[in-house]
């Protein structure tokens, strides 16, 4: 019983505040939303059984790419936005595309509609070192590459003229 | 409410989340806002990668690995991605997706 409390109230949690950050006039109070949902998820993987990829998440996501937007929101927002519509005229036919993407995922996630989680969760962190650094080595290593190139591409497109 | 909790819970929230995230993709005028919904759908997979795990292959991790490279890749997408509007930013002073028509601004 509580696993379902948990789960119900995690999921309208992250699905609520999605929509917030989809449908809200306000960017600021959008990229608030952002973290909130981002948050629900971490819930819905410690749900899951998933404690690394939980703890990985609140770093990651909710204290690191929230705040990443929430930074670039406040530099780049003007007063004047918030009186402009931030929604497009196109609504309609992405409301279509939703609902036709929905019927088909729902027809997918209906043939699992019998399986139920077997043992309880154990930790994953040692599993995941283990994986990492043995059969998934060479993934890994490129991943971090990856990451280095991101951050290098960050600073070449943010540097100013005169400061080269 | 108090039957069990099946694989299919976990792909209709994770289903739900990924369509607002392609209805804000598609309907954001702002660029922030198409890179939050973007971000929107990359935790959906992430939802789906890790129930597979728990549900279908509860012997191993390799989900929870691929999630973890999602994740990896995702914040690398967002970080270039909010450094490309700022240098867009600095030519056009504008931050709406339909003022993005030339590419020599």
């Amino acid at each position: 019983m509580l696993e379902q409390i948990v789960f119900y109230s995690l999921s309208l949690l992250t699905l609520a505040s999605a929509l917030a950050v989809v449908l809200h006039r306000n960017t600021v109070h959008s990229s608030l939303f952002l973290g909130l949902s981002l948050a629900g998820v971490a819930g819905l993987f410690a749900a899951l059984g998933a404690d690394f990829i939980f703890a990985a998440q609140i770093m990651v996501y909710v204290s690191g790419v929230a705040v990443l937007v929430m930074f670039v929101v406040m530099l780049l927002g003007r007063a004047s936005d918030l009186h402009l519509r931030q929604i497009n005229e196109r609504w309609m036919a992405a409301l279509l595309v939703c609902g036709v993407a929905a019927v088909g995922l729902f027809k997918i996630a209906r043939l699992h509609s019998a399986t139920v989680a077997t043992g309880a969760p154990r930790p994953s962190t040692h599993d995941i070192g283990r994986l990492f650094l043995g059969e998934w080595l060479v993934p890994f290593e490129l991943i971090s590459l990856v990451l280095l190139a991101a951050l290098l591409g960050a600073v070449f497109f943010t540097r100013t003229e005169n400061a080269r | 409410m108090t039957a069990p909790l099946t694989l299919s819970h976990y792909m209709i929230v994770a289903g739900l989340l990924f369509l607002i995230g392609v209805f804000g993709a598609l309907t954001r005028r702002n660029i922030i806002g198409i890179l939050m919904s973007i971000e929107l759908m990359f935790n959906a997979a992430n939802i789906n990668l890790v129930a597979f795990d728990r549900f279908l292959h509860p012997e191993g991790v390799t989900g929870q690995a691929l999630a973890l490279f999602v994740m990896t890749v995702a914040a690398a997408e967002i970080v270039v991605g909010l450094a490309l509007l700022l240098a867009i930013y600095r030519g056009t002073d504008t931050v709406y997706a339909e003022d993005f028509n030339l590419l020599k601004g």
